[in-house]
């Protein structure tokens, strides 16, 4: 009953305003909800609540802060550093670190130890960062600079990132906005297929319907009367 | 069930409670400690300066001095015109490469120019312009008929022109650095880049578009900047003192000439002369203030599309606009190719530069001649027989640079942005204040400390005048990082460390290297501090190049001129290695596949 993704959001906002109230959702593993809502309406800003970034997007604005709670697979989230959650995060923009080869984007994702411990060796985790190319069918590109790959090869990069860490859940955060519809019509079966394949929750932010991965499990946001898409 | 909500909660709260108490000691106390020390001594100096302003005698004896007016007249007239020629320079020099594309490309060879020191330019200057300079040598006794040279004041004129040019030719790499920290950052660099050309397809020429949408947001966020030029050129002592007016001088070497007095009254005479020129600085700097907001009306303006609320503002910024516009129409009038401003600087000081290099090696070089007589490493011989002078030097910077550029990043990193923008006007203070000012402050704060004449003392004073400028050099590249790379980098599971050690600072290596190049160059250039904190007791290359300037050991001073330029360029080089892109392995561009 624990399994999957847990979420309460009571109340997130700022000291002033609240942007979502009254937000429940529920992912069980291998299931993918949809998060919609107009621009502004606060879906990045929940996904940075389960993630434990609120403090990178309420940047230059007032702090935002979340009351409710996050679970995953039983555990309480809210009080713990992003880096403990477990939770991997995808941006629309693929922000693929530029001073690192694509293989050391991935091998960067690739945990040194795993849950019980045991540390994998050097070749185990190259070897990870080889087959996560292959499945990104970017085989033979892990020498290249970042900057080098189209829109849609990034994209993968990406996701094969955010993958490799081993997340217990996954954000997707506006993935396919920056690609064009043709790309986009390509690579969200991709997307979609590799996630489930790995049994986790996931959440993905859009404002496309097309987006939509399973209708099933579609969350609609709306604008507060107050929020600050209006000003 | 409510009960058990309400426990989880309790202890939720209580786990929050226990961890806000640690987070309580790192994210407020250790800021608050950066703060403290950089803050204090910044303050500490101004305290003991102005109680020592308090005299009335000295004010006396200032407003009695028959000096007075017309050296306060020669301080404005070469601070303002410097500063004014500097910044119709600059704007016109950004224009012209932003419009023709080739900003960056001219931009690169900013560090050169940056890292030549004022006192060493001033040198170069002299040694072209003076009566025995290379300038009459080409055309003597040809078209002049001279055979000695004449009696003239090229140099140390009393119209103060020399010091206005050599100031300008300082100030103009100056600004262009700091707009290029801003025009280089990669966000803002894509924004402007798409304004810009959303203006042309609105209508507007590049000149227009540049002047209309570029301008006004660069502007306002040179006003630090400009406001340490219009400083600088108001207070600067060693550039005067080498090619300034000397009868009488500008106030700055006056006050300096009475603090370095051995007469106390006169001593306080030059204290309330520093704080003369500091209001000269403060109301100077109020009207520029005043100015550049009207730059902001005019962005407002601009970004809207709508007239801004108040008329009067309007009617400056429409004024700024123009005078822009004039700038870059006369220009364009001109028979001379549009980036005729910046080939001038780069040829003037490749010619500084080479001057330097001839003067140190030569010998016997009777006047008409164009080349000496006799060549010789007379000079690098003594030099090199006097090397504890260039340790020195290289200590001081070395340190000073090291330890603003460790405090600069720790306070970025742990300063909430609010504190940073409330206390960045004070780290600030000892770029816009007079050095003349600082000295007095600085050295009676080591003699309460026992520090003066001591290398402990004289490197934090260094440390004092070093950090505003790796602070300026940092901040643009620090509100440059995108905070969801943080947030990406947390989410694969890694921790702070990781993410500053391998993602945040080695893409900031080349900010980082070349705000401690920066540092280290103004460490090097540092005149008044290391003769007054260091009571004497330490020579440093511009201090020997400065007292040099004075004598007629040609080849000595430009030696340590040219020494004075070596350091901080081999600081840049360096800093330029440290900073260099990484290298991708070249593979052929494969065809996308998806």
């Amino acid at each position: 009953m624990n399994d999957g993704l847990h979420v309460h959001i009571e109340r997130l906002g700022s000291a002033r305003q609240a942007l979502v109230s009254g937000l429940r959702l529920a992912v069980p593993p291998g299931e993918i909800l949809t998060l919609m809502g107009p621009s502004g309406c606060g879906k990045s800003s929940v996904l940075a609540s389960i993630a434990g970034t609120l403090a990178s997007v309420s940047e230059g604005l007032q702090p935002l802060q979340l009351q409710g709670s996050v679970q995953l697979n039983g555990r309480e989230l809210s009080h713990l550093p992003t880096h403990q959650r477990g939770v991997g995060l995808v941006f629309q923009d693929a922000l693929l670190f530029p001073h690192m080869t694509v293989a050391e984007n991935l091998l960067f994702a690739v945990p040194v130890g795993d849950a019980k411990g045991t540390r994998s060796t050097n070749a185990q985790r190259q070897a990870r960062v080889q087959q996560a190319l292959q499945e990104a069918e970017l085989s033979g590109m892990g020498e290249r600079d970042p900057s080098t790959l189209s829109g849609g090869q990034r994209a993968r990069v990406a996701l094969m990132r955010a993958l490799l860490a081993e997340p217990q859940a996954l954000l997707l955060d506006e993935p396919f906005s920056k690609l064009d519809a043709a790309l986009r019509a390509q690579l969200r079966p991709w997307v979609f297929a590799h996630v489930r394949e790995r049994r986790i929750p996931v959440v993905l932010v859009t404002h496309d319907e097309q987006d939509v991965a399973d209708p099933q499990r579609v969350v609609h946001l709306r604008a507060t009367e107050e929020s600050p898409s209006h000003v | 069930m409510y009960a058990m909500t309400r426990s989880v909660q309790a202890q939720r709260s209580g786990h929050v409670g226990a961890k806000a108490a640690d987070l309580l000691s790192v994210k407020v106390l250790g800021p608050l400690l950066l703060a403290t020390l950089a803050g204090l001594p910044i303050g500490a100096a101004l305290w003991a300066v102005g109680a020592q302003m308090l005299d009335a005698a000295a004010w006396q004896a200032l407003w009695a001095d028959p000096q007075i007016g017309r050296a306060w007249g020669m301080t404005l007239w070469t601070g303002l015109a410097s500063t004014a020629l500097a910044w119709l320079t600059v704007a016109h020099v950004l224009a012209s490469g932003f419009i023709r594309q080739q900003l960056g490309r001219w931009l690169s060879r900013l560090p050169a120019l940056l890292a030549t020191p004022h006192a060493a330019m001033a040198i170069g200057l002299v040694l072209w312009l003076s009566p025995s300079g290379w300038a009459l040598r080409l055309v003597s006794p040809g078209l002049t008929g001279f055979d000695a040279p004449p009696p003239w004041f090229t140099t140390q004129d009393p119209s103060g022109l020399g010091l206005i040019l050599s100031l300008w030719l300082k100030e103009v790499p100056f600004l262009l650095w700091v707009a290029a920290t801003q025009m280089q950052r990669e966000d803002l660099r894509r924004r402007w880049q798409a304004e810009y050309a959303l203006a042309q397809t609105l209508g507007r020429t590049p000149a227009q578009a540049f002047a209309q949408i570029i301008w006004p947001q660069l502007a306002p966020r040179l006003r630090w900047p400009l406001l340490a030029v219009l400083a600088y050129g108001l207070t600067v002592v060693d550039m005067a003192l080498i090619i300034g007016p000397a009868t009488p001088p500008t106030l700055a070497v006056l006050a300096w000439q009475w603090l370095s007095d051995a007469d106390p009254l006169t001593q306080s005479q030059g204290v309330a002369a520093a704080g003369w020129l500091t209001g000269t600085v403060l109301v100077g700097g109020v009207l520029m203030v005043v100015a550049l907001k009207a730059f902001a009306a005019m962005r407002k303006f601009a970004s809207r599309g709508s007239l801004p609320q108040s008329q009067a503002t309007d009617r400056v910024g429409l004024l700024q606009q123009k005078t822009l516009k004039w700038v870059l129409h006369f220009c364009r009038r001109l028979p001379l190719q549009p980036n005729v401003m910046w080939t001038t600087i780069l040829t003037t000081y490749a010619a500084v530069w080479f001057a330097l290099t001839v003067g140190s090696v030569s010998g016997v070089w009777p006047f008409p001649n164009v080349w000496p007589e006799l060549w010789t490493l007379n000079a690098w011989q003594q030099v090199a027989s006097s090397a504890h002078t260039v340790w020195t030097t290289l200590g001081l910077g070395v340190a000073s640079a090291s330890v603003c550029l460790l405090w600069s990043v720790a306070w970025l990193e742990l300063a909430p942005r609010r504190w940073q923008q409330a206390l960045q006007p004070w780290f600030l203070l000892p770029l816009v204040l007079p050095s003349v000012l600082w000295v007095v402050g600085l050295y009676s704060l080591a003699l309460h400390t026992r520090l003066e004449g001591q290398w402990l003392g004289l490197s934090l004073a260094h440390a004092v005048m070093v950090l505003p400028y790796v602070l300026l050099a940092l901040v643009p590249a620090y509100q440059a990082v995108d905070p969801r790379q943080a947030a990406l980098v947390a989410s694969l599971g890694h921790g702070r460390w990781v993410y500053l050690w391998r993602v945040k600072w080695p893409l900031l290596q080349r900010a980082i290297a070349s705000a401690w190049a920066v540092g280290f160059a103004v460490s090097v250039a540092q005149y008044l501090p290391t003769l007054y904190v260091g009571a004497g007791r330490f020579a440093t290359v511009t201090t020997e190049a400065v007292a040099l300037a004075a004598g007629a050991q040609r080849s000595l001073m430009s030696a340590y001129a040219a020494l004075q330029m070596l350091l901080p360029i081999a600081a840049f080089a360096l800093a330029a290695w440290l900073g260099r892109p990484r290298r991708f392995e070249k593979i052929a561009p494969m065809k996308a596949t998806l």
